[in-house]
């Protein structure tokens, strides 16, 4: 899953290190926009349903992170 | 009681020192009897409209966090037995009776606000319009209304959202909705970040207390020096904008870019001061806005408590609901995939900044306004691959230091063009004045006209003194990628004793000497107290 959601964020955003970066919230790095083109392709992608509720910066913050979430709405 | 009143820094004198001696567990009574002093004094007849909005905000929270609570607990103690679609109906059916609690106290909470800040309006202008008398409904604009009404939705709509756990405490919630220096022109607060904050009481911190007093000062110095100046030409011009050829048309704008950013962002230093002075720290709501990048760079920087409350809870509300990502998939066999994808962000967009131009008032220019930005944006972002390929053929070096300072150029002049539907009389006075800067300048004379519009020579180099002033010590916080603007404070604090204090009574004494004092030496009001 994880590589997958890395393809998915690279090819949303190429200039962010996503492997290393931890704090893709906190230090501002992903914008609205991202995080929408984010979300929609993880509802697709995954068939889960991250609604706004679930827009925490700790559940963007980083990859592994999202992959929680992910793993969560799948549950 | 203005900011700049002589009476706000006795007020703020006595409530910092009362704040100090009261023991530390009760010292958030002080600060809600200072807010409510305050309130009272300021505003007296509007008074109601708080209480109101904070006993129904209290009691709807409550409710909301209790069925929070409850949800929680069931789920807790029926773990294994429940399936997922047991879990599933369960979630359903709370969120519904919580949908309820909120839709009925944001109603009335903007029920209020409508009522009285844009109805009013209407009404008055229909009376005038239709039966050709001057109505007047006597409804006064309670302080600070807009701003503790969004900061209330805020509160109510992260306890829907599971996000916080509701105040227990209706007395120290009144201080969350009141809080003395943030209730007239925000920053707009979020619970899970001021709450706590002002609950606990705070130990005296000789560096949070000098800090917040240079911040205040520094705020003095941007809102008195240079917005309260700048205003004298912004409003001869805007006022009489048929009188003036384009050259002062387009100075009075450029001007009115340095007012509104001297005198908000004043304000929010006072505001921000004083809260520090007492260990409180305020959310920023301006980050050198005029060093963005882009527009939306610009909302992110730019009076940023409101900027992210209208991304958090319309913005994200509308792109990723289901309606519109359905709708949005429908549009990509219509627009193509990229467009298609793009259909709920765009009128996300435009609602969020909507929102934005109606916060300022409810006529028309406001939504222009809002419209103007909303419509930029979007332009760009559905021109990106575009604009990618040209830069591509152009050969541009994108990370080149001549195209970042091209860019910020190109995004102040973008916002510069903006202001003026927001600051002219009308909607048409601001189609005029463009129209008059389009126009060549015919009868020339544009050195005499801007020596007649109230600025003398020496006005002129106050004002150029104080951007300088304003351009050096945000390009020092910007260089350091200070976050929390506070490099020139520490700066100051390593300097040697004398200097220090030499700097500090030089900007005071510029301060007083410098700054534009009204009749009864009370400075201008806040432009930003009136939304």
């Amino acid at each position: 899953m994880k590589e997958q959601i890395l393809e998915i964020l690279t090819d949303i955003r190429g200039d962010i290190d996503f492997e290393n970066e931890t704090k893709l919230i906190d230090d501002n790095l992903l914008e609205s926009l991202d995080i929408v083109a984010i979300v929609g392709e993880f509802n697709e992608e995954f068939d889960v349903e991250i609604s706004v509720e679930d827009l925490l910066p700790e559940n963007f913050n980083s990859v592994d992170a999202m992959v929680e979430l992910i793993t969560k709405a799948q549950e | 009681m203005a900011f700049t009143s002589f009476n706000f820094l006795v007020f703020v004198a006595i409530v910092v020192a009362a704040y100090y001696v009261t023991p530390i567990k009760g010292r958030w009574m002080t600060l809600l009897a200072a807010s409510y002093a305050f309130y009272l004094i300021s505003s007296p007849k509007t008074f109601i409209f708080v209480i109101f909005t904070t006993i129904i905000t209290f009691l709807g929270g409550r409710y909301i966090g209790m069925q929070n609570d409850a949800q929680k607990a069931y789920l807790a103690e029926h773990k294994d037995e429940l399936t997922r679609d047991d879990k599933k109906a369960l979630k359903a059916e709370v969120q519904k009776r919580k949908r309820k609690m909120v839709a009925l106290i944001l109603i009335a909470n903007f029920g209020v606000l409508a009522v009285l800040k844009y109805f009013k309006t209407y009404i008055e202008m229909a009376a005038a319009a239709f039966g050709g008398v001057e109505m007047d409904l006597g409804l006064l604009i309670p302080l600070g209304i807009s701003f503790y009404t969004f900061q209330t939705a805020a509160y109510i709509l992260d306890l829907y959202r599971g996000k916080i756990s509701h105040d227990t405490n209706i007395a120290k919630f009144a201080l969350f909705v009141s809080f003395f220096p943030q209730i007239v022109q925000g920053p707009i607060a979020r619970h899970d970040q001021l709450a706590a904050q002002l609950y606990e009481g705070h130990k005296f911190s000789y560096e949070n207390f000098t800090f917040g007093m240079q911040l205040i000062l520094w705020g003095f110095f941007k809102k008195l020096i240079i917005a309260d100046r700048v205003a004298i030409l912004v409003n001869q011009v805007f006022d009489n904008y048929t009188d003036y050829a384009g050259g002062v048309v387009f100075v009075a704008l450029l001007f009115y870019t340095i007012q509104i950013y001297t005198d908000f962002s004043g304000g929010i230093d006072i505001a921000r001061g004083v809260a520090q002075m007492m260990g409180i720290q305020l959310s920023h709501n301006f980050m050198r806005p005029y060093f963005s990048d882009s527009l939306s760079e610009f909302w992110r920087r730019w009076h940023m408590s409101l900027s992210f409350w209208t991304r958090d809870y319309i913005f994200y509300s509308i792109a990723l609901s289901k309606f519109f990502g359905k709708l949005g998939k429908n549009m990509r066999s219509v627009l193509g995939d990229r467009v298609g994808k793009l259909v709920p962000v765009i009128i996300a967009q435009y609602a969020t900044f909507i929102t934005i131009g109606l916060w300022h008032g409810a006529e028309f220019k406001y939504v222009a306004y809002g419209l103007y930005n909303g419509t930029v944006i979007i332009l760009a972002l559905l021109l990106e691959p575009y604009f990618k390929k040209a830069i591509e053929k152009l050969h541009i070096n994108e990370k080149a230091k001549s195209w970042k300072v091209f860019q910020m150029v190109r995004t102040f002049f973008i916002v510069v063009f903006g202001r003026m539907f927001a600051k002219a009389t009308s909607f048409g006075a601001a189609l005029y004045m463009y129209g008059a800067i389009l126009r060549p300048d015919m009868g020339g004379g544009f050195s005499e006209t801007i020596m007649t519009l109230g600025l003398t020579n020496i006005d002129f180099a106050i004002i150029l003194f104080g951007c300088i002033v304003c351009f050096v010590v945000s390009v020092i916080q910007e260089r350091a990628g200070d976050n929390d603007c506070t490099t020139v404070r520490k700066k100051l604090a390593e300097t040697a004793l004398p200097i220090r204090w030499a700097i500090l009574l030089l900007a005071f004494a510029c301060v007083l000497v410098l700054g534009v004092y009204g009749p009864g030496y009370d400075a201008a009001a806040f432009i930003y107290r009136g939304f």
